[in-house]
């Protein structure tokens, strides 16, 4: 880990969780940023491995920087880091990019330990988060025109067992033991699940803007 | 309705059949003397000529136009008879004559013994009148009585109908109440019959004139209610006898009232169709002007030749908009073509036989046709008219119940929704101002409290922080939070269970029902529920020592179940046999408690607890 940007406007919470990082990612540069406008300069400027990315902030909401990290910067991973546990304030996020998140007020051991399983591709999903996924693909799927160059992603079926296990509360272990799975075919599923709903979020948009006349390139 | 128009008209002719003039008193016809030969000589005054050398005989009926052209004045007519056969002395007699146009006296063998009214301008009109004239036992002779008639009449010229131009019928001599009879009918026909329909006519067209100004829109039926109005007006001339004045002035008064009677015609006949023509109106309001204008101009003298232009000019006008007429309603109201067809060509059909009448190309009939079957058509039409007047009206009034309906209707909605976006701009209002307080919230408490859980020196203090954000979290939760299915709770409640347990190393047994249901959890049960679990594996975790925790879950139609049992070694008792407070068992209980759900804790030392808590649904 070489560059990572950390996005957070408190300047308390901005301090310990660099040094959070530093416990992590010994190795790693740390960009700061207060401000979306801030981060959102730092991202055409610099290349980052990891992004950790507050949403509620003075200027804007942290999704636009996932959203253009996402859009950018595709390798870069982007974690959420909120206050926030609702899923109406985490989806938006995970359909623009990110691949999980965090929650502040959790103990510091606790944090490092999801990003450090995190920086490893195995990202965390809740029951909420999976009903919202459930859901999402299957309003995908009911619709009926989808023009020419639309790509149409489609979970697997094991990544619908997965999901449809999570959304029943069956934590990410039980279901590798249900399923008869190792750990990191699990978490492979659950990143893949979080890429697929990242790019057909990104054509479900782009179908909007086009039927509402806004897509000129 | 064409069908009883119909029926109508066959019923109104049977009775015209049956009570025809003429077929009366035929059996009894031999002892009534028909006299139709006479001397004629003209003379005023009031006594007999001589009937000398300028006496004329002439045939009954005589009429002037063709004896004595252009004379006008005073005629006498002398007549012989005898006793009819089989009457005797005592017999009442009668004299009965059917035509003595404009009027007549009667002297019998010298002596005047009747007269119509008055002989001199202006001269009584008894043109249309049949006179009965007794004749005096007295003065009868069983032979060679003289009858001796003065008529005092108008030549053609002066007159604007052949009806009164001067003339005598037939006279009858015989049995007085035979010919009673026959002067009642007649007088009937003649005279009674026709005031009769003009009355109705005239009352008719108020009534019409009435429903017009009441209903503007509906024009045709102003007009046709002057045009009734001014018809039974005009009728008139044929039962007024004493007018003020003389026959010139009253003849061109009469004559002169034709031009607006065609004007309202023709004006209704076209508004009828739905059709107006400014051209046409003017036309009519100036030939209105122009009529009197030319029998003013050519004069009393002329009087018949320039209605003999007019009047067949008139016809030609009514035949053109009936025309009209019709091919409009054949074109746009097919319904109401054939009762109005009928009607409109029979009156043509009069009118046309009128005009043959008066240009002398067929006989006078018994009764005067044109004013006794012209108002019964016109009532026919009167009839039509109102019955399409009130279909229209039903019609009208439906359309308007319909359109109430409606607007009661439509007021009803917007009333309902008026309610409903009411309601959901409160509901907007509100949740607005949740999300607000929630954001505040967040925004505020939430940085503080989780700058506290990080910058704090005491791990107590942030334990506290960090709850007390978890606290928060919920209650905003429950602030703006929407009905959650129960399901989706268990599988969020069983998530984090299964992972906090996990994470202390203690297995965890959950066990909820397997089918889905659909039952709805309030935001507000599913927060307390919640921090209730929490407490729970809370307690578990840091005091039971337990190594396995079983969860089980029951729902039923109206309740809630959650059992939560651990093998550690229980709650310890206080002094006074209640369990720990510091477990925080009663802020569990309150909680239940809030949603009218209790909150069943078991335990004793070395057996573990168990916590069963039921809510309601």
């Amino acid at each position: 880990m070489n560059n990572i940007l950390l996005l957070e406007d408190l300047p308390e919470i901005r301090s310990w969780l660099k040094v959070l990082i530093k416990q992590v990612f010994p190795d790693s540069q740390i960009h700061e940023a207060a401000r979306v406008h801030d981060a959102l300069e730092l991202v055409s400027a610099v290349k980052f491995q990891l992004a950790l990315c507050d949403l509620g902030l003075p200027d804007g909401s942290g999704v636009d920087v996932v959203a253009a990290l996402g859009k950018s910067q595709p390798e870069c991973q982007s974690v959420v880091v909120t206050i926030h546990d609702d899923d109406d304030h985490l989806f938006p996020a995970l359909q623009a990019g990110a691949f999980g998140y965090l929650l502040k007020e959790q103990a510091r051991e606790l944090i490092a330990e999801q990003l450090k399983r995190m920086s490893q591709g195995e990202p965390p999903l809740s029951p909420s988060i999976a009903r919202r996924v459930i859901k999402h693909f299957a309003s995908q799927t009911q619709q009926q025109e989808r023009p020419q160059n639309m790509p149409h992603v489609a979970l697997t079926d094991r990544e619908n067992e997965v999901l449809l296990r999570v959304a029943k509360g069956f934590t990410l272990p039980e279901i590798g033991v249900q399923l008869n799975l190792s750990r990191h075919t699990i978490a492979d599923y659950v990143k893949q699940i979080y890429r697929k709903l990242n790019v057909s979020s990104r054509a479900e948009a782009a179908l909007e803007a086009q039927r509402l006349g806004l897509f000129r390139r | 309705m064409f069908k009883r128009l119909a029926l109508t008209a066959a019923a109104a002719l049977m009775w015209l059949a049956v009570a025809w003039p003429g077929s009366v008193a035929a059996a009894d016809a031999g002892a009534v003397r028909v006299i139709s030969k006479a001397l004629s000589e003209s003379a005023a005054g009031g006594t007999a000529p001589s009937f000398a050398d300028g006496a004329l005989p002439v045939t009954l009926p005589d009429d002037w136009a063709v004896t004595r052209p252009r004379f006008e004045g005073s005629v006498w007519y002398r007549v012989e008879f005898d006793r009819p056969p089989g009457t005797d002395a005592n017999e009442l007699l009668a004299l009965y004559i059917g035509r003595a146009c404009s009027n007549v006296e009667v002297h019998l063998n010298g002596q005047r013994i009747f007269s119509g009214g008055r002989m001199s301008e202006p001269v009584t009109r008894n043109c249309h009148y049949p006179q009965l004239v007794t004749l005096p036992g007295a003065l009868l002779r069983d032979q060679g009585n003289l009858l001796d008639l003065q008529v005092q009449g108008h030549s053609l010229q002066r007159v604007a109908s052949r009806q009164r131009a001067g003339g005598l019928s037939e006279i009858k001599v015989g049995p007085h109440a035979l010919l009673a009879a026959e002067h009642a009918n007649r007088l009937f026909w003649n005279v009674t019959a026709v005031e009769l329909v003009s009355i109705v006519l005239a009352a008719l067209g108020c009534v019409m004139i009435g429903l017009g100004l009441m209903n503007r829109r509906e024009t045709y039926l102003g007009y046709f209610g002057w045009l009734s109005l001014t018809w039974g007006l005009l009728s008139a001339r044929l039962w007024w006898r004493d007018m003020p004045w003389d026959n010139g002035v009253a003849e061109f008064l009469f004559c002169s009232a034709f031009a607006p009677l065609v004007a309202l015609a023709v004006q209704f006949l076209l508004s009828y169709a739905d059709l107006r023509s400014r051209w046409i109106e003017n036309a009519l309001a100036a030939q209105w002007i122009l009529m009197p204008a030319t029998l003013l101009l050519l004069g009393p003298s002329r009087l018949f030749l320039a209605t003999s232009v007019w009047y067949p000019l008139f016809a030609l006008e009514l035949a053109a908009a009936t025309g009209l007429h019709l091919v409009v309603t054949w074109r746009r109201k097919r319904h109401d073509f054939w009762p109005m067809a009928v009607l409109l060509l029979a009156v043509m059909g009069i009118v046309l036989y009128e005009q043959a009448l008066q240009q002398g190309v067929i006989d006078a009939p018994d009764v005067p046709l044109l004013q006794l079957a012209v108002p019964l058509l016109f009532s026919g039409i009167a009839a039509r008219l109102l019955q399409v007047f009130a279909r229209t009206l039903r019609a009208a009034e439906d359309g308007r119940d319909t359109l109430e309906a409606r607007v009661k209707q439509v007021t009803a909605e917007i009333e309902q929704n008026f309610a409903q976006l009411a309601e959901l701009r409160v509901e907007q209002v509100t949740e607005k101002e949740r999300k607000r307080i929630a954001g505040d919230l967040h925004d505020d408490l939430g940085a503080k409290l989780l700058t506290i859980v990080h910058t704090s020196e005491s791990e107590r203090i942030s334990t506290l922080a960090r709850e007390a954000l978890e606290e928060m979290r919920l209650s905003v939760r429950g602030l703006t939070g929407k009905p959650m299915r129960l399901a989706d709770a268990l599988a969020d409640w069983r998530a984090e269970t299964v992972l906090r347990l996990g994470q202390a190393n203690i297995e965890a047994d959950w066990r909820s029902p397997a089918d889905e249901t659909d039952q709805l959890l309030p935001a507000r049960g599913f927060v307390q529920t919640t921090r209730i679990l929490r407490e729970a594996v809370s307690n578990i975790i840091k005091h039971s020592g337990a190594s396995h925790c079983k969860v089980r879950c029951t729902i039923s139609d109206r309740h809630f179940g959650l059992t939560v049992q651990d093998n550690g070694k229980g709650i310890p008792m206080e002094l006074d046999g209640k369990l720990d407070r510091g477990h925080g068992m009663s802020s569990m209980k309150h909680r239940a408690k809030q949603m009218q759900g209790q909150c069943l804790v078991e335990s004793g030392p070395g057996y573990g607890t168990v916590i069963r808590l039921t809510l309601p649904l």
